[in-house]
């Protein structure tokens, strides 16, 4: 397939990403919204069910090498303070102990621009110390209790708007501000705006920290076998790896392998390359054996990520009619203690709603706290519920109606990139959600009119997410002489269900049965580049390269069809299952004669994304509405049912569609009602680094979950015709569910979690 | 977890005689569903682990008219909620046992085990100065104590974690303990200790001792019923709970007596004594029970994060005195 | 053996090399008598290990455990039966889920010296000869899963359920599942699973 060299910019998490792309020449012909599916499109059992129903499926935690080692990574303790003395003496005389690396003798590999691999200037309850290596857990877990490290304790900041302050204890030379100034963003005039306004609403919201908590910790072993590496690691980002590690160990790239095929879960935090993969691979290096190291679970809180808690003041104005004239939002948030994630969060405010006066001023900024990853769909599921419940606030203060309100307010263009959507339904989205929940006819005409105890609302939040991914993105197909096919993508499955839709794709533009293809995924020895799955960019970036390489192999496979016709290829054509003679359809060979036709020769076709149409934002969109009951006698929220509405282009495989809209549908009102990661004051450090008094929700929680998909094919997007699902699914729940609850009980809880204790205390009966 | 040995009893005698071994640091196991946390957190630290689950004989649930119910301290919980008679005669118990955990946790917990387990406050349970440890101070006193006591705390401030303990003390049960020093049988309204009382222990159990039957008295037609409140749907300890037994006068309608004890309030299975008293010889009208719940959470003194503990007590005790008269 | 470190900057010997002298080497039988009629304490040990005979999906496996092995530990790092995940090591989050005499409990949360004696079923001991179980039948074609890493817990849980009570009603199902976490959340698949299984059962 001919290539060519192109300029691309994809949306990735709250940020732009410009790369240089092959892209092919001509693209396959999209998908168009009539065209008429065989397998894409349809909702298919994922083509790896049975091996994670059976066992048979390997994740990283599974891997066990012969003369494998255990290696894990001794943290801090304390919330700040310089290392003054670190004695592993007696650690080093554990029997089984076959290393250990500390700031002393590690090297010092840069890492969060600001720091290294070990600093000895420790800035959080779980910053690391040191690394040991045994060859039995136990005599891992023997020598970590007996390494000793005396600190110098420093004094520590655990609240974001405390360590603005300049009396802060600092974290680094130059303040607690991350880049020591604010992201500030203007368009229109503010002031105007809200002088404009016939109705202004001034209010603050809170949230709070919480975790991934992924059920596979984050896991790796490493082998070396001569300069060769492997790697097998629970990523999102396959690849990502692979170069990562490669370039701070000055590996050659092709001597690193990373293996990935099955992996529990990240939802984001799993995204970077660990510190502790780059501490395995050095001391397997050292002692010439396989390391794995498996993460605890309390590390997995108290070090490998976090949502930020964020501080949003926000000011809105609109007039009688309900036209937004002015959005100010200010908001801060702890970053933690290094340069990760950030707490950026004012998407939502800029692009959401049509207003054409908007400021936005974020800070992140350091605290002695974990450093936050970006968690599935970073900043916009903090900012939904203080945006969504302000302008319910604001509708409330016309007199309109919240659904209607936001109906008034639909952007027909990317108010920031001044530029049109490649497809936009959201009022659609809106009028489905309202039908299939009874908006009008069921929600509280006026809040909290209940009788009592338990008191009904309903509640409605939007959606604006990226996901339209872009290039580069490569698949290759192998077609056997059996007229099966192997699909090869080095993209990952982080549960999404990614080997499934490869295989449909590919199965859709060859002709052939779901179970004709075989999904080579996760290895960058085995395939070429794929996506890192974040951003929910898979989907978007992969099919489309697994669509071309399958257009690609029939064509080529047509050179043997028209050998078995006994004519030259070009008076042959192809439909789905066999290639005919144009002149005379009733002469054709099926797929697998042609196939066999190859002998032992072998159609292998690799197959780029295409570039992302210029001049275009491709974004998905969507609402929420959720039906509460509260019990005003002791403050329980219980969701009953939540229909989502969404437009995300095709959807390629409804079934697993539908699941991710269930799940992060799940997590956001986990987000909503229970999960919080609690610190103590006088010391620093977490309280609740568990998953029993870390409460994501269990399946007694649930409520009745309705999904519409309100979209058909985005063929402007890609040829394929899908955006990316994976994190849309959870950004309006919380918001959704915060004003359900006001709906039902007249008082509003601007503050997240919304647990009983708040709910009573905003009752004021505590 | 440190190592260590471990032995399987083979008879109570047997059980009494490895755990008065102290110079083995001998610790019992039952279900092991918080013992195997505390040793995987090296809160416990034994030389030898002995299995009571292989003494014969301790897993029955036996009733008797007269006696009462008798229930064997290694029965599980899944035994305890399923089991007829235990259901039909102690509904509060029953729905106790159902309310622990998870199906998991109760296949394997054990009555006696969910009497004796310690406290799941996070500054015990984590690397936090803590008096019950033997530390210094009690950080939950002015720290994250949202789910801590309000009544009966000071100097320390849990709250007992245990949810059979709660209709098992409404409905006036004993536990039989074996220990070094022989047999002894200890009412539940004595079993358990205050901070004021002791503040390293939740129970008067010496060492050496293991607790071997819960004995309850006959409930006599009883009605009763067990609320526990939670955040979530599975999993949680109560935020707060409360066991109601009362005794209708025959014939009229009133409450001839009662015993409300709620959990999650206090460091112990906390008894009611005021509001019990408030319900002898009355109508159990609307008024009558809202002064009853008054009652029970008078004189609670809320900490920092958990003063919404006592209008939540008050709607529990209130819910627990309405479903028990329903039953 | 390796080479000396090149690129990295770590020296070897400011690592211990513990190779060789680890308790391997040193293996000693202690013997361990108690003094008393009736003891049921292990007779024999090496180097802290005693003989553990574990009955799992139908077979018996003799080893050599420490008594501090968890049930899990056995299966998935001594008998290499890795379907059975560890997520929290805690009893907190129910991917240990095997059955004991088929009853559902967490596998981590048990000492495998106290599983002697009864029958342990882990996911591997689902599978009938070539087919599947009907509840992994079922979990693929409702899709009840989505990374996967929870899935043999839940089925098992669902197994445990079905085994006591065939037909159980919704919420009986909710309550016999409640004990597994799944942080994908796939839990109302799991329920149209689970309840597609108690359906034709």
């Amino acid at each position: 397939m001919a290539k060519k060299l192109v300029r691309s910019v994809f949306d990735f998490e709250e940020g732009f990403i410009e790369t240089i792309a092959e892209v092919p020449e001509k693209e396959p012909e999209a998908w168009a919204p009539e065209r008429s599916m065989r397998v894409a499109s349809k909702g298919h059992p994922r083509v790896d069910g049975y091996a994670r129903t059976s066992g048979d499926a390997r994740y990283a935690l599974d891997i066990q090498l012969p003369r494998m080692a255990y290696g894990r990574v001794l943290r801090s303790w304390i919330p700040h303070g310089r290392i003054r003395k670190i004695d592993t003496s007696e650690a080093e005389k554990v029997p089984g102990v076959l290393g250990i690396m500390t700031y002393v003798n590690a090297p010092k590999i840069r890492w969060y621009r600001d720091s290294t691999l070990f600093d000895p200037h420790v800035r959080y309850e779980g910053d690391e110390v040191a690394f040991v290596v045994a060859e039995t857990e136990e005599a891992l877990e023997q020598a970590l209790s007996k390494i000793h490290v005396e600190y110098e304790e420093l004094p520590f900041v655990l609240d974001a708007e405390e360590a603005m302050k300049p009396t802060a204890p600092k974290l680094f030379k130059n303040g607690n501000v991350r880049d020591g100034k604010p992201r500030i963003y203007e368009r229109g005039d503010i002031q105007k705006g809200f002088a404009e306004a016939d109705a202004v609403v001034e209010d603050t919201f809170r949230t709070q920290v919480v975790h991934h908590a992924p059920l596979e910790p984050h896991v790796c072993v490493v082998n070396w076998e001569g300069d060769r590496l492997t790697i097998w690691e629970s990523t999102q980002a396959t690849f990502r790896v692979q170069q990562g590690i490669a370039s701070i160990l000055k590996v050659p790239l092709n001597k690193v392998r990373v293996i990935n095929a099955f992996m529990g879960a990240g939802f984001g935090s799993k995204l970077g390359i660990e510190k502790h993969t780059v501490m395995a691979a050095l001391m397997a290096r050292q002692i010439g054996r396989p390391v794995k190291v498996v993460t605890p679970r309390k590390d997995e809180f108290l070090s490998m990520g976090n949502r930020p808690a964020s501080v949003q003041k926000l000011k809105v104005g609109a007039k009688k009619d309900g036209t937004l004239t002015a959005i100010s939002l200010w908001s801060v948030g702890p970053g933690g203690a290094y340069r990760s994630g950030s707490a950026y969060l004012g998407t939502p405010a800029r692009e959401m709603y049509k207003c054409a006066n908007v400021r936005t001023e974020e800070y992140t900024v350091y605290v002695n706290t974990g450093p936050a990853r970006a968690m599935r769909a970073p900043g916009h599921v903090q900012a939904f519920f203080a945006l969504d419940s302000i302008l319910d606030e604001l509708a409330e203060k016309i007199g309109m109606d919240p659904l209607d309100f936001r109906m008034a307010n639909i952007a027909e263009i990317d108010q920031v990139r001044k530029r049109p959507y490649t497809s936009k339904r959201l009022k659609e989205a809106y009028e489905a959600g309202a039908r299939a929940i009874g908006w009008y006819e069921r929600r509280n005409k006026v809040p909290g009119s209940g009788k009592g105890p338990l008191k009904r609302g309903l509640g409605v939040a939007s959606q604006i997410w990226g996901g339209g991914g872009g290039p580069p993105a490569f698949a290759t197909v192998e077609i056997n002489r059996d007229g099966t096919v192997v699909v090869h993508s080095g993209s990952q499955d982080i549960g999404t269900g990614t080997r499934t839709i490869v295989a449909q794709v590919a199965a859709e533009e060859l002709g052939l049965d779901l179970d004709r293809v075989s999904v080579v995924i996760g290895d960058t020895a085995l395939c070429p580049y794929g996506p890192t799955s974040g951003g929910s960019i898979t989907a978007a970036s992969l099919t489309p390269a697994v669509q071309a390489a399958a257009v690609e192999a029939r064509e080529r496979l047509k050179d043997y069809a028209a050998a078995v016709l006994g004519v030259e290829p070009e008076r042959v054509s192809y439909e789905p299952g066999r290639y005919y003679l144009t002149e005379d359809p009733s002469k054709s060979v099926s797929f697998e004669e042609a196939a066999r036709k190859m002998g032992n020769n072998m159609v292998v076709t690799t197959g780029a994304r295409g570039p992302n149409p210029k001049g275009y934002t491709i974004n998905s969109f969507g609402a929420q509405f959720a039906e509460v009951e509260v019990d005003v006698e002791t403050g329980k929220v219980r969701v009953l049912k939540i229909v989502a509405a969404h437009d995300i282009g095709r959807a390629i495989n409804p079934l697993t569609v539908r699941s991710q809209f269930e799940g992060g549908i799940i997590m956001g009102m986990g987000y909503a009602l229970t999960e919080e990661r609690w610190l103590d004051p006088q010391v620093g450090r977490q309280v609740n680094p568990n998953l029993h008094e870390y409460k994501v929700p269990t399946l007694a929680d649930i409520p009745e979950i309705e999904v519409i998909i309100v979209s058909e094919a985005d063929t402007k997007a890609n040829t394929v015709g899908g955006k990316g699902i994976g994190e849309p699914c959870i950004i309006p729940t919380a918001a959704a569910i915060a004003n359900a609850v006001y709906n039902a009980i007249g008082v509003r809880v601007k503050e997240l979690p919304i647990t009983p204790d708040r709910v009573l205390r905003a009752l004021g009966k505590a | 977890m440190v190592s260590f040995e471990h032995a399987n009893a083979g008879s109570i005698k047997e059980a009494v005689r490895l755990l008065g071994q102290q110079d083995r640091t001998p610790v019992a196991i039952a279900g092991g569903q918080d013992l195997m946390t505390m040793l995987k957190d090296e809160l416990v630290r034994p030389g030898l682990v002995v299995n009571l689950k292989t003494v014969p004989g301790l897993t029955e649930i036996t009733y008797d008219e007269r006696k009462g119910l008798s229930i064997g301290a290694l029965a599980t919980l899944t035994d305890v909620e399923e089991h007829p008679v235990v259901r039909a005669k102690y509904p509060a118990l029953a729905q106790a046992a159902a309310a622990v955990g998870t199906p998991q946790i109760r296949n394997m917990g054990t009555v006696g085990g969910n009497l004796c387990q310690r406290p799941q406050c996070w500054y015990f349970r984590g690397d936090f100065p803590c008096l019950r440890r033997g530390g210094d101070y009690c950080s939950a006193a002015v720290g994250q104590n949202k789910y801590h006591c309000i009544l009966g705390g000071d100097p320390c401030y849990i709250v007992h974690p245990s949810d059979l303990a709660v209709p098992l003390r409404a409905y006036g049960a004993s536990v039989e303990i074996v220990g070094p020093k022989g047999k002894r049988t200890v009412s539940l309204d004595d079993f358990f200790l205050l901070p004021s009382q002791d503040v390293r222990r939740e129970n008067v159990l010496e060492p050496g001792e293991v607790v071997t039957w819960v004995r309850v008295p006959p409930s006599d037609g009883a009605k009763a019923a067990f609320v526990k409140f939670t955040e979530r749907g599975a999993w949680d300890f109560a935020v707060v709970s409360v066991a109601a037994v009362l005794r209708k006068e025959a014939g009229n309608g009133k409450v001839a007596g009662g015993r409300i004890v709620l959990g999650g309030v206090a460091p112990v299975p906390w008894l009611a004594g005021k509001a019990n008293a408030a319900l002898t010889g009355v109508e159990p009208t609307d008024e009558v029970l809202e002064r009853v719940a008054d009652l029970a959470l008078e004189g609670a003194s809320p900490l920092e994060h958990n003063a919404y503990k006592v209008p939540l007590a008050k709607t529990l005790v209130k819910r627990a005195l309405q479903q028990a008269l329903a039953s | 053996m390796t080479k000396e470190n090149e690129g990295g900057g770590v020296s070897r010997r400011n690592f211990l090399k513990g190779l060789g002298t680890g308790l391997v080497g040193t293996a000693v039988a202690t013997k361990i008598t108690v003094a008393g009629p009736g003891a049921e304490e292990k007779q024999e040990s090496r180097d802290g290990r005693v003989p553990v005979a574990l009955k799992v999906n139908g077979r018996l496996h003799n080893l050599w455990l420490e008594p501090r092995t968890t049930l899990v530990e056995a299966i998935r790092e001594h008998l290499h039966l890795t379907g059975t995940k560890v997520g929290c090591n805690r009893g907190e989050c129910g991917s240990c889920t095997v059955l004991l005499d088929g009853k559902a409990v967490y596998s981590c949360q048990i000492l495998a010296v106290e599983a002697e004696g009864h029958e342990i079923t882990t996911i591997e001991g689902l599978l009938n000869g070539e087919e599947p179980d009907p509840l992994q039948k079922a979990f693929v074609e409702h899709d009840a899963l989505q990374c996967g890493f929870c899935t043999p817990g839940q089925i098992l849980a669902a197994k445990s359920l079905l085994l006591k009570n065939p037909h159980p009603t919704r919420e009986e199902i909710v309550r016999g599942m409640s004990g597994n976490l799944c942080r994908c959340a796939a839990y109302p698949s799991i329920l149209r699973a689970v309840e597609s299984v108690a359906k034709r059962a």
